[in-house]
């Protein structure tokens, strides 16, 4: 099997890779970089647990392969704290209770965070829309919409 | 991906010629990935190669005086916040953008991806298909226009042939006064969910008369299809509410659906008469407020 280089920015920083043509993002940042918040779920792009932002919008990583991410810049659960600070989504969503068992919220939360990216003020309409992507299978929706409504509050110049 | 979908190669030609050429080489070996939302939930078996048009600069929408031009490999969000497709007829495209799969796949699949993949439900397939849309085709030997109507072939098959690939799309001019709809009727449990039905129509008019009319239906048969003798009886006429019931009682004799998972055959002969005539009724709602502000 023939490797392919790539380069690509993940949380800021760079990383040279060989990867095999069938390898996902969602592996690559798993297994070989370690940041094992984005989740595996369904696998098949239904349940939105491996959300990512590519170029500050929001992609699922597992139907990603990795060649194809190639040049572009990777924003992963792990690189939205800002040193000690947590992000004003991280934030809201520990105060609003907008977690159960957790293993949707790295992908709520990389959904959320490309809505706040393309709105500046987004409606509670817009938010669920946004999210319609993301399963959460204890059904926590209600606390989450609530939380990110409270992120754009919090937030200032992001 | 833990099946057997293990390509050995991965090429991004840097040109159409180069894609074409890499096409004929390889054959049925080699797959195209574009957003890659359908490929890799397949996850083939028998790819060798996988052919990336990333870099063929085949993500643009460009509008002049002859229509609307689309790059294969442009984005369904794209679409979806283009301002151009705002516009009637155009919003028919939009709309079915609209309507499909989620945010995050919006943003990675492709208008070119939709097509070629030949899913009998594809939303953006029936709406492109009364739009009069002409697919441009690129193969080793040279370029052909075939008008979308003629692309589909069967579930999942195309007329493209190995050497051959989608370019671009090309969606002639219309004027203000044409009106078009789509409507789709799915399970509403997740915004994945596949089309039960789904509808697009188009009327073109002059003066109170109904120059042409297009009715795309997808789902019911094996390929999106025409349902063209409710388009021959609704074009030359003054459309009226006997004439809608007519043609929604014609698009639901000729659609031939089956018995899946998402509806019975008989329930979706059934929805395609109530959303061929709804589209119907849309698009003289839209008529109305044309009229009303000229």
């Amino acid at each position: 099997m023939a490797k392919v280089d790539i380069k690509i920015w993940v949380n800021g920083e760079e990383f040279g890779l060989a990867v095999e043509p069938h390898e996902t993002l969602l592996d690559v940042l798993r297994n070989r970089l370690f940041l094992t918040g984005t989740k595996k779920g369904c696998g098949k792009g239904e349940c939105g647990a491996c959300t990512v932002n590519i170029d500050g919008k929001s992609i699922l990583s597992c139907l990603t392969l990795a060649v194809k991410a190639d040049g572009k810049e990777i924003l992963t659960i792990e690189g939205l704290q800002n040193g000690n600070n947590l992000h004003p989504l991280q934030e809201a969503f520990i105060e609003q209770g907008a977690i159960q068992c957790g293993f949707c919220t790295p992908g709520m939360i990389m959904a959320a965070k490309a809505i706040l990216n393309h709105h500046l003020n987004p409606s509670e309409a817009v938010v669920r829309t946004g999210l319609s992507g993301n399963l959460c299978r204890c059904t926590g929706y209600e606390s989450i919409v609530r939380a990110i409504l409270k992120a754009n509050k919090l937030r200032g110049v992001d | 991906m833990d099946g057997f979908f293990r390509p050995n190669r991965y090429y991004r030609p840097k040109n159409i010629r180069e894609a074409t050429q890499l096409l004929s080489t390889f054959g049925e070996r080699a797959r195209i990935i574009a957003g890659g939302t359908d490929l890799l939930v397949e996850e083939p078996s028998e790819i060798d190669s996988i052919i990336d048009l990333e870099n063929l600069n085949l993500s643009f929408i460009r509008k002049n005086k002859e229509g609307i031009d689309i790059g294969a490999t442009t984005t369904i969000n794209l679409i979806d916040s283009s301002p151009v497709f705002s516009m009637s007829p155009y919003h028919v495209l939009k709309e079915a953008a609209q309507e499909m799969a989620t945010p995050a796949i919006r943003n990675m699949g492709t208008i070119g991806g939709n097509i070629c993949n030949a899913s009998p439900a594809a939303d953006l397939s029936v709406a492109l298909m009364v739009l009069d849309t002409n697919l441009k085709i690129s193969g080793f030997n040279g370029t052909r226009i075939l008008p979308i109507g003629d692309f589909f072939k069967d579930v999942n098959k195309t007329s493209l042939i190995d050497d051959e690939l989608l370019v671009a799309l090309h969606i002639p001019l219309y004027s203000g006064s044409d009106v078009a709809s789509f409507l789709k009727l799915k399970h509403h449990q997740t915004s994945i969910d596949i089309a039960i039905v789904n509808v697009a129509v188009r009327l073109s008019f002059s003066e109170k008369i109904c120059e042409e009319a297009r009715i795309a239906l997808g789902a019911v048969a094996k390929t999106p299809i025409h349902i063209k003798k409710a388009e021959t009886i609704l074009g030359g006429m003054e459309i009226n509410a006997a004439l809608i019931e007519n043609a929604a009682y014609l698009a639901a004799q000729e659609s031939s659906p089956i018995d899946d998972v998402r509806a019975s055959a008989s329930y979706r002969k059934k929805m395609v008469a109530v959303l061929v005539k709804r589209a119907l009724e849309n698009c003289m709602k839209g008529r109305d407020e044309w009229l009303k502000s000229t």
